[in-house]
């Protein structure tokens, strides 16, 4: 065999986890079985299709708000030194503040529920969005730039025609990052400051009985509806229009 | 000669270097008649690009002018069209929607008509629908050589458009680009360090020397197309090129 093979990676991870239990021999920490069990529990109980949906509807729209506004942001901050020059410290300023701070504000604004949760996936995407945007703008070669001015693209035409599909490929990058980060987000957010969610899931579990079977299935679930996620947003880079931008890469 | 098209008027160019200014070009004077074909040939650094972005409009001269048709250049023109060593055309694109570029003002009827032509006069017919990616790099340039085109440009700067092709692709280009130049009677200013490229494609082949940039010499090339490239005339303007540029002919 040369390579290990990613089943025998997980099925050993698994044997150890297994092996780590029978060692310190309490009732607390799940095996792999009581997570398994807790897992069906979780699907028969009807209860985690709802905290599943509650949590991709948050992620899903703070996530597209994000992208509606910080696409169109990056693209004119990327392009103009007059608005980058006003606007980049502040974006750069609020930047590393980790969503998770705002969740006090969140709460004072919106009140326990969705809007807070929207609210927060789209700081969290924002950034990244934005930020990478303007990078990618910045980053467009001067010979296109050159070719655009000397055949006279100037204005919207600019934008729609050069900046935005030149910049595309990385924007996709960015956004493929910012839909992370926005799923490690909605989790602490329900964890702290909601009443439904995966999130929420977790922490109920934890007070309801100390229930960590629920606990590890849940973490399983975020994991995996993650790996999803990110497979789907990377099908935005097989389209022809982006495709060179992966190429030399 | 005929009617003068692009007239440089005593250009120099100087770039700041460690805070001292470092010269570039010196006092360019150059008159380029409508329809002419000119190859600015030189060592590398010596200038000759920094010149052709300053007749494209790219870049300000330090002191001195270029006049297009009596008026001072001072931006990028679509009338005048740049052609890129480095593929300028747009790999989001297709071909046809690169060659569509400067034809943004037009109805759809006129750009499919132009389009359709330009292409099929590169040699592109069958790949419209085709992304850069996919293509060769002589068939980009074909591409690129095609968005210029349709504009119908009075004037091509071509900046080393064939470096990046194999020598075989090269020579086929520009037997292409004389037949399209021939055509179209449109001014080139093609910009080069090939000594044999030079002779191939120019009327007149204009010699820099090396930093700063100064015109040593005007050779004209007066061969008929197709040129033979076994001639002795050929070789002997060879020869004059190569003792102009300071190199020996014999390796």
């Amino acid at each position: 065999m040369k390579v290990l093979s990613p089943v025998a990676f997980g099925l050993l991870l698994t044997a150890l986890w297994w092996l780590a239990c029978g060692v310190k021999g309490d009732e607390i920490m799940p095996t792999p079985l009581d997570t398994l069990y807790g897992f069906v529990e979780l699907v028969e109980s009807q209860r985690l299709w709802g905290d599943i949906v509650a949590s991709l509807f948050r992620v899903t729209w703070g996530f597209l708000l994000a992208a509606g506004v910080g696409i169109p942001l990056g693209l004119v901050v990327g392009w103009s030194n007059r608005v980058s020059v006003a606007v980049n410290p502040t974006i750069q300023g609020l930047r590393p503040i980790s969503p998770i701070a705002w969740i006090p504000l969140a709460i004072y604004w919106f009140g326990i529920g969705d809007g807070a949760g929207i609210f927060l996936i789209f700081v969290a995407s924002f950034f990244p969005i934005t930020v990478g945007t303007m990078a990618a703008v910045r980053g467009i070669s001067l010979v296109h730039q050159r070719s655009a001015r000397n055949f006279g693209v100037r204005g919207l035409d600019l934008f729609r025609r050069v900046l935005l599909p030149a910049a595309m490929p990385q924007i996709i990058t960015s956004l493929r990052i910012a839909l992370g980060v926005a799923w490690l987000v909605v989790v602490a957010a329900e964890m702290v400051g909601m009443d439904s969610g995966l999130g929420y899931l977790i922490m109920d579990a934890r007070n309801a009985g100390a229930r960590y079977d629920l606990i590890v299935a849940t973490m399983f679930v975020i994991g995996a509806i993650g790996i999803v996620l990110d497979v789907l947003i990377r099908k935005l880079e097989r389209f022809d229009e982006v495709r060179w931008g992966y190429e030399n890469r | 000669m005929s009617r003068p098209k692009v007239v440089f008027e005593g250009v120099s160019k100087d770039f700041e270097k460690d805070g001292a200014p470092l010269a570039v070009l010196q006092d360019v004077d150059l008159s380029v008649g409508e329809g002419e074909f000119v190859c600015l040939l030189g060592p590398s650094g010596c200038g000759k690009s920094t010149l052709l972005n300053i007749a494209g409009g790219f870049e300000a001269p330090t002191r001195g002018t270029v006049r297009i048709d009596g008026e001072p250049v001072q931006g990028p023109d679509a009338r005048r069209v740049f052609v890129f060593q480095e593929y300028g055309i747009f790999p989001w694109a297709s071909v046809w929607d690169n060659v569509a570029l400067g034809l943004r003002h037009l109805s759809s009827s006129e750009q499919h008509r132009i389009v359709g032509e330009t292409i099929e006069m590169v040699g592109l017919s069958g790949f419209e629908r085709t992304y850069p990616m996919e293509l060769s790099g002589g068939m980009k340039q074909r591409v690129e050589v095609a968005r210029a085109l349709a504009v119908s440009p009075d004037v091509l700067y071509m900046d080393e458009p064939f470096g990046a092709l194999d020598s075989l692709t090269r020579l086929s280009m520009r037997s292409e680009l004389i037949r399209i130049w021939k055509s179209r009677k449109v001014t080139i200013l093609f910009v080069t360090h090939d000594v044999d490229e030079s002779i191939q494609l120019a009327e007149r082949v204009v010699v820099f020397s090396e930093r700063p940039g100064k015109i040593a010499d005007i050779v004209p090339v007066d061969l008929e197309h197709p040129r033979d490239l076994g001639s002795p005339e050929y070789g002997q303007i060879k020869n004059r090129l190569y003792g102009l540029l300071g190199v020996s002919h014999s390796v």
